[in-house]
């Protein structure tokens, strides 16, 4: 019995949560006041739960308990009589109302936006994004970003802080805003997914979480925001890579690359997701009207999941993705993608160019595919260098340890 | 919401022919714009930092030192209080500011109500008093001590009549600096420069002498624990 409360207490927690605070600061315009409430809520929940039964409609009982203690807390301070007043002119102060129904659903959508303004520093964005709509703790948050709790808290604060001194707005942006402002969602959303994904450090449970919320986020935006191609495009490029997390990394804790990977350990249901979304989005268009950068983004990694991978799509993909972009990475995969569409010499020619580039000389993965690429067209004494140049630059221990492999076989023996 | 809007001068980027070009042409029209849609209170710009002067009381000696509070490059040319809706509205009303095309803007939120007289005559906005922080936070009695004293002495300013208004900004780190560059509006959390000094609030003051106004500094509570810089204001 207790066993399933908690269950439900869990379930709501994550389905929950962000609904909550969202509407605790519309109704109450604070940030601080709304999270510990909510948080007060679930804990009450454990306790009522057991003793009554889980109710119907969790997410309303959750709401109404939450939206008592905020009521409380305010009528106990000093400013409450105010507060008070102003929450009584709220017309949608009430629950179950139509109205009201439609404004928590946009509620989540502000927090969103209001959390990812671009006047709050990113790391901060990233953070109050976990914080207020995934409800992790601030001590998850600040192991996932390696830094000490009381940074971790100091950065959600002053945040806070921030939004209510300089009065950054609680809203959906206005149209003329709200392009470029969902840009600015979504590179927080694929920052959130790639500390978990990329995983340079740091420990595994709290990363791998790091990926499942930003897939959920990306999953929220897309269905509060139907119309935005580039968020469905952005869940589809995660759901891609997140589909081959347990062939990545082999039994020994080395990473795998692409073409050595376990395709039977790869997550069928997700790929199988991904794809139906970038169908929906209909044909690639090129010119002026052409395709953002996540939908190319994860057109190729479509490409990458086919039982053979079609290099000439690829290098057109990226051909695309360079018009709109100078990005040396671009060019770098570019470059790759043109080695393996069939034309190995214009490739190798390519990375050459980008080795030359200052920009890039520090870049470990410009020098590691100049390597392969080399070692491909059998030039192994060229291709030692660059592998060890790339060693030397590696910042995380598995691409170290993969580029010593490489060393170590083309030196013909362990090093 | 009444927001401070700081015009910071990269020296590196100024003088260049576009540049003088783009303030000639279009920093008049964004003055009638605003002040016609009623986001802006007042503004105007300062005189050559080399002329400001930054006072300090130590142990009952007034010290008066030149320039400004803080040593860097950049420097502040000019400003214009901003009253917007929200932080959005202050950048949009920002960046159509030709400064924010070449150099930046900062704008700081008021901490507070801020008092806006009813007849504001460009002819009185004379000087400009900055209290600043040194960065080293005094003990929470002489802050609480502080507070009161520069409410006594801002009634004190008051009755002699050469308060225009001011008042206390909210902390630096709630404020955002804008640029735009290529047609696009960048932004960054915080003041456009970053030092251990920065500003606690401002005061335009009216008096008929720039000696009256270093006088008023040194009378500021502030002068006592932290600085105060002085600057002039000219005619557009």
């Amino acid at each position: 019995m207790n066993g399933t409360v908690e269950q439900a207490v869990q379930t709501a927690f994550a389905d929950e949560w962000g609904r909550i605070v969202a509407t605790l600061i519309r109704r109450t315009g604070n940030w601080d006041l709304a999270e510990e409430c909510a948080q007060e809520a679930f804990a009450q929940a454990l306790v009522s739960w057991r003793r009554d039964g889980v109710p119907a409609r969790p997410g309303a009982w959750l709401t109404t308990v939450a939206a008592n203690r905020a009521l409380d807390r305010i009528r106990r301070g000093a400013r409450g009589a105010q507060l008070l007043e102003q929450l009584a002119h709220d017309p949608l102060a009430g629950t179950g109302h139509d109205g009201e129904r439609e404004m928590i659903e946009d509620d989540r959508l502000r927090l969103m936006f209001t959390c990812c303004h671009p006047a709050l520093a990113l790391e901060a964005r990233v953070a109050l994004t976990l914080r207020t709509l995934t409800g992790l703790t601030t001590a998850e948050i600040a192991r996932a970003f390696l830094v000490s709790e009381q940074t971790m808290a100091k950065r959600l604060t002053r945040a806070r802080a921030k939004i209510a001194a300089a009065a950054i707005p609680y809203r959906v942006p206005p149209p003329e805003l709200l392009v470029e402002r969902t840009g600015g969602v979504l590179a927080v959303l694929y920052l959130l997914f790639n500390e978990g994904y990329l995983a340079s450090s740091g420990e595994q449970p709290i990363r791998a979480a790091l990926c499942a919320e930003a897939i959920r986020l990306a999953r929220l935006l897309c269905e509060l925001l139907p119309a935005d191609s580039e968020a469905s495009a952005l869940l589809a490029l995660m759901l891609l890579q997140h589909s081959r997390r347990d062939a990545r990394v082999d039994s020994a804790g080395e990473l795998v690359t692409l073409e050595h990977q376990d395709r039977g350990r790869w997550h069928r249901d997700e790929i199988a997701q991904a794809s139906a979304l970038l169908g929906a989005a209909g044909p690639l268009a090129g010119g002026p009207a052409r395709a953002g950068h996540y939908r190319l983004q994860a057109e190729i990694a479509l490409c990458h999941v086919q039982p053979r991978t079609d290099w000439v799509r690829v290098r057109d993909l990226y051909g695309l993705m360079l018009e709109a972009s100078d990005s040396p990475v671009v060019a770098l995969n570019h470059a790759v993608a043109v080695a393996m569409a069939g034309d190995l010499d214009a490739g190798i020619a390519l990375v050459g160019e980008l080795v030359q580039r200052d920009q890039l000389a520090s870049y470990h993965l410009v020098h590691a595919t100049h390597a392969d690429l080399l070692r491909r067209r059998g030039e192994l004494a060229a291709a030692l260098p660059a592998y060890q140049r790339a060693l030397e630059l590696a910042p995380s221990p598995a691409e170290r340890s993969l580029l010593r492999r490489r060393i170590s076989e083309l030196s013909g023996g362990p090093c | 919401m009444k927001y401070l809007q700081l015009i910071c001068i990269d020296p590196q980027a100024a003088g260049t022919p576009e540049a003088a070009q783009a303030m000639a042409e279009h920093v008049e029209p964004w003055v009638r714009d605003k002040d016609a849609r009623g986001v802006r209170i007042l503004g105007k710009p300062l005189d050559d930092p080399a002329n400001a002067r930054t006072v300090r009381v130590r142990d009952g000696r007034t010290l008066i030192s030149d320039g400004p509070f803080a040593d860097t490059k950049e420097f502040i040319a000019g400003l214009d209080i901003l009253d917007c809706e929200s932080l959005d509205e202050a950048i949009e009303v920002a960046a159509e500011h030709p400064v924010s095309w070449f150099h930046a803007i900062e704008l700081r939120p008021f901490a507070g109500e801020l008092e806006i007289p009813a007849h504001l005559d460009d002819e009185r906005l004379r000087q400009l008093l900055i209290p600043c922080i040194d960065g080293i936070p005094e003990s929470d009695e002489v802050e609480q001590q502080l507070r009161l004293d520069i409410d006594a002495y801002r009634e004190l300013v008051d009755a002699r009549g050469v308060r225009v208004m001011g008042g206390p900004l909210a902390a630096a780190s709630t404020a955002t600096t804008v640029r735009v560059r290529d047609g696009k509006t960048l932004l960054s959390d915080g003041p456009f420069v970053e030092t251990k000094e920065f500003m606690a609030g401002i005061d335009i003051l009216s008096c008929e002498s720039f000696d009256e106004a270093l006088e008023l500094a040194g009378a500021h509570p502030l002068a006592r624990f932290h600085r105060v810089e002085v600057r002039r204001f000219v005619d557009l």
